[in-house]
């Protein structure tokens, strides 16, 4: 059975004006010590579907509409605020995109790691020290400094920071928010690398959200493309990269450089996504498809598992048209 | 640090000269002879002479605004009154401690209420508490505090009969002039934390603390409370300015004998040495409050202290302290 | 040159449409605000009883008539009379004149010397703004009620006088808005552009600078006209400011604090005046600042 599996998952931001719906009816799972991408544009509504897993979606405006998400069995859409709380940090932790501003700024990062080792480890003020002495440690950062404060880090040692406090406690899920986004380039495969050490270490599962194909290539053993708020293909590694069905797949592929192919230019993806407030009918995609058909501005094209493992949502491809 | 504080201990003091010289030249220039005055129908030219001698007023603008600093620097003199001819700081000396208790008190009860309100006004956003707090603060905001003073004098002095109307006598005839001359205050600070706390609680740190699974309350009081610390203090700090001067109005409505009503007795008797010693000593006060706010906030944030340390980056993290300031204010 | 000229006006008529167009998206956002414009309506309706006192009141402001000393509010006197038997209600809208008449030219004369000092010292920088942003430091460091009480009895009492005597107080703050906005305009590329092609200082700040600024400095000017009220009605409480027989709001509180055991009207209502005139330009201030800086608003 999977760690992770969401079902029919929906979310909706509503305010006076309008309704958001940042999320629609989203199915994912996620194996044991597995690693899965969640991949599309800024927008998707990637960051809300790993925050309604957490919980942690402001309500109001935020409201997880439908669905269930089921972790080690148990729905945590049904649970009690206080079994959430004994969760989040626990079992399954978050890291954040922006590590420059993920960490209180006026509070020592030993402290800051400590902090949440002592909220669940069931331990002593001191043995929540020694621990998170030991996570700096691990995470490359000379135990000295953990009586500084963020500001006196840069921005790749604060995501260290940030891992080491989001592993402290091992949890079984680590949901990792673009965690290189903001990071240097030179910083970013470090960053990633020990990510996937340490989850190797403390069998760790993983959902990774990224826009990075490059990423998603090297760390994944599943990916899940999203778009407006649905999921359009999910597959395995070989089932994404090699043998991509869905329109929006390819074109992401095609707008991509790439070192072992020739090409005489780049060819993105024409357009931009739908507002979010504001979906088109039918097929979210069809504005910006290539293959779009009378139909697929009218029929919803369902989700479909067109061989083991392999999911599209795309009309033509379930008609074998494309 | 230490060159921090030094450095701005060095500043004030420009500051409050520059303070007792704007002063000094407001009353300086007032129209009307004061000697005249006190002489009145006994006037020759003789005692004339003497008495603008013996209160140094024949030594031109320089020459008494110099001698005024010196004594002040040298005795802690603030003069002596033109009316009474008792040296005002032994005058001071009796009054200062009860408008510093007025202030303090007053600035105290902001504090332990202004403050709570706003935090959860704010952490209960567009409830019905929420809603009904703002609109008592905002109609606050528009009552000055002598005529709340007025207002509560009718209500509970005489209507009701509950509270003493003048004096200080038991710690029942404090209870008016404390609450309102703090009730303004109160409704500045609950709408300053109300906003600040909006803003805070929307970083990203307060949400990498709820993703830890720690309780709302402990977010609330360890995360966002102390990172809204700085617009607070400020507003702690000025209001405690305004409780002093507040202090002077309300004084003279509950016949208080502090330095509000000191101040009033010498401006009807033209009495220029005392609203020079009572307007600059409070305007000393606030310098110094002020000192003590900015040294505050270094220990409030650790990234205010560091910029403080290294010489290079003071001067960024003073120009954004003051535009902080200034927005707050 | 006669290019020059031509460009530069059609650069000026698209300005001035944009900003005709910004003007009302403001408006737009003023009146979607529920407290703004209640603000709005207690400020107009207030302005109309005062700007035509005399259509809105039978008695004159300052008829005495000693058979009717410390009347009760009736319909012929709405608020009561006060101790010369004069009507409560006229004195309140004549005095309403004055409060806000002082308040305004307060406001105008602190707004002028701060657009003043605080371009002068955000325009040309260095040792210049030093010395008037340390100049401002100490106007700030004195109580502002403090140093209108100082002023005030250094000038005398009157409603010129007070305007002033409160000004004065209010200078560094406007100075201050102005500083920072200056500084910030200044910044901008069509400044530098305008330095390039040799416009005078005087030309920049006019043509450039100065309409940049407008809107803070009418948020501030709005903010403060409520204090201003505050501030004149207590000066001429403690008996500064504008003295009885002149109604004012504040003398007539003070003309009324000796009675304030026996005959409650005489305090109420002048209060109920300046509380309701602070309230409503307060409302009127925060939803402009809203408004115009619509980031500002949660």
């Amino acid at each position: 059975m999977s760690l992770l599996d969401i079902k029919g998952l929906t979310i909706h931001y509503i305010t006076h004006q309008n309704t958001v719906r940042a999320v629609n009816d989203v199915d994912l799972s996620i194996d044991t010590g597995k690693t899965l991408g969640l991949v599309g544009e800024t927008g998707a509504g990637k960051t809300t579907t790993a925050l309604g897993i957490l919980r942690l979606i402001q309500t109001p405006p935020g409201k997880i509409v439908s669905g269930e998400i089921l972790f080690d069995g148990k729905d945590l859409l049904k649970e009690s605020e206080h079994n959430i709380r004994m969760i989040r940090g626990n079992d399954i932790s978050m890291i954040f995109q922006d590590p420059m501003t993920a960490l209180n700024p006026i509070m020592r990062v030993g402290d800051q790691i400590a902090e949440v080792v002592y909220l669940h480890g069931d331990c002593t003020k001191e043995e929540a020290k020694e621990r998170s002495l030991h996570m700096l440690e691990t995470v490359g950062i000379r135990a000295e400094r953990s009586t500084e404060f963020p500001h006196q880090f840069s921005g790749g040692m604060k995501q260290r920071v940030v891992i080491a406090m989001a592993l402290a406690c091992k949890p079984k899920l680590l949901i990792a928010d673009e965690p290189t986004t903001a990071l240097d380039v030179t910083i970013q495969a470090q960053v990633l690398k020990m990510i996937n050490e340490l989850k190797a270490v403390y069998n760790t599962s993983m959902l990774l959200i990224t826009h990075d194909l490059g990423i998603v290539a090297e760390t994944c053993d599943e990916v899940a493309i999203m778009y407006a708020g649905q999921i359009v293909e999910y597959g395995n590694l070989e089932h994404i990269f090699d043998n991509p069905k869905h329109p929006y797949t390819i074109g992401l592929f095609k707008s991509l450089p790439s070192l072992d192919k020739d090409v005489e230019r780049l060819s993105p993806i024409k357009g931009l996504m739908p507002d979010p407030a504001n979906l088109p009918t039918g097929c979210k995609f069809h504005t910006r498809c290539d293959h779009v058909c009378e139909d697929c501005k009218a029929i919803e094209p369902a989700y479909q598992e067109i061989e083991p493992g392999h999911f599209v949502r795309c009309l033509r491809v379930e008609r074998g048209e494309i | 640090m230490i060159k921090y504080f030094i450095k701005r201990l060095l500043w004030t003091i420009p500051v409050m000269l520059g303070v007792l010289v704007v002063v000094f030249t407001i009353t300086y220039f007032t129209p009307g002879d004061p000697v005249m005055t006190i002489l009145g129908t006994g006037y020759t030219p003789e005692r004339y002479a003497a008495m603008a001698h013996e209160f140094g007023l024949d030594k031109g603008y320089f020459g008494q605004i110099g001698s005024y600093i010196w004594n002040l620097i040298s005795q802690g003199s603030f003069g002596k009154s033109f009316a009474s001819n008792i040296p005002i700081a032994q005058e001071i000396a009796i009054r200062f401690p009860v408008t510093l208790k007025l202030a303090l008190l007053s600035t105290f009860f902001v504090v332990i209420v202004g403050l709570p309100l706003g935090i959860l006004s704010a952490t209960k956003q567009y409830s019905a508490f929420d809603t009904s707090l703002t609109a008592v603060a905002l109609i606050l905001c528009a009552v000055p505090s002598f005529i709340l003073a007025l207002l509560s004098l009718i209500l509970f002095g005489v209507k009701l009969r509950w509270l003493p109307i003048s004096g200080l006598d038991t710690w029942k005839s404090w209870i008016l002039p404390v609450a309102t001359n703090a009730l303004g205050g109160i409704a500045v600070l609950m709408r300053m934390t109300r906003t600040t706390m909006l803003e805070v609680i929307r970083q990203d740190y307060i949400r990498t603390a709820r993703a830890k699974g720690l309780k709302e309350s402990v977010v609330i009081r360890r995360h966002a409370l102390q990172n809204c610390l700085i617009p607070v203090l400020t507003v702690i700090g000025s209001n405690l300015t305004m409780q002093l001067a507040g202090a002077i109005i309300i004084e003279t409505i509950f016949n208080i004998n502090g330095m509000g009503m000191y101040l009033m007795q010498g401006i009807l008797a033209r009495d220029y040495p005392v609203i020079n010693g009572t307007v600059i000593l409070i305007a000393f006060i606030v310098c110094v409050m002020n000192l003590a706010v900015d040294l505050l906030y270094a220990l409030v944030d650790p990234r205010i202290k560091a910029q403080y340390t290294s010489g290079k980056r003071k001067a960024k993290a003073i120009r954004k302290l003051r535009s902080a300031k200034t927005e707050v204010e | 040159m006669r290019r020059k000229k031509e460009t530069a006006n059609i650069e000026n008529m698209e300005m001035a449409t944009r900003r005709r167009g910004q003007w009302r998206d403001i408006l737009g956002r003023l009146f979607r605000n529920k407290l703004g414009t209640l603000g709005v309506i207690i400020v107009v309706v207030l302005l109309i009883l005062i700007v035509f006192a005399g259509v809105f009141t039978k008695y004159d402001y300052s008829a005495q008539d000693f058979g009717s000393r410390f009347l009760l509010p009736s319909l012929e006197h709405p608020m009561g009379t006060d101790n010369f038997g004069r009507d409560l209600w006229s004195r309140l809208l004549y005095g309403g004149r004055i409060s806000l008449l002082v308040a305004v030219v307060a406001v105008i004369i602190a707004t002028g010397l701060g657009i003043v000092f605080g371009s002068i010292a955000g325009y040309f920088g260095g040792k210049t703004d030093l010395i008037i942003t340390r100049l401002m430091d100490i106007l700030m460091a004195i109580p502002a009620l403090l140093l209108a009480i100082a002023i005030s009895s250094a000038l005398g009492s009157g409603p010129i006088k007070t305007a002033i005597a409160i000004s004065i107080s209010s200078i560094p703050h406007a100075a201050r808005i102005m500083r920072s906005t200056v500084m910030s305009v200044k910044g901008n590329e069509f400044v530098e552009a305008a330095q390039a092609t040799g416009s005078g200082n005087t030309r920049i700040i006019f043509k450039h600078i100065l309409p940049n600024t407008i809107a803070p400095l009418i948020v501030n000017a709005t903010l403060q006209l409520g204090g201003c009220i505050m501030s004149i009605s207590g000066l001429s409480f403690i008996g500064l400011g504008v003295q009885p027989p002149t109604p004012e709001w504040g003398s007539i509180l003070a003309a009324g604090r000796a009675y304030i055991r026996d005959f409650w009207p005489i305090i109420v209502f002048p209060s109920l005046f300046i509380v309701l005139t602070v309230f409503g330009f307060n409302l009127f201030g925060d939803a402009l600042r809203d408004a115009l800086d619509p980031r500002l608003k949660d």
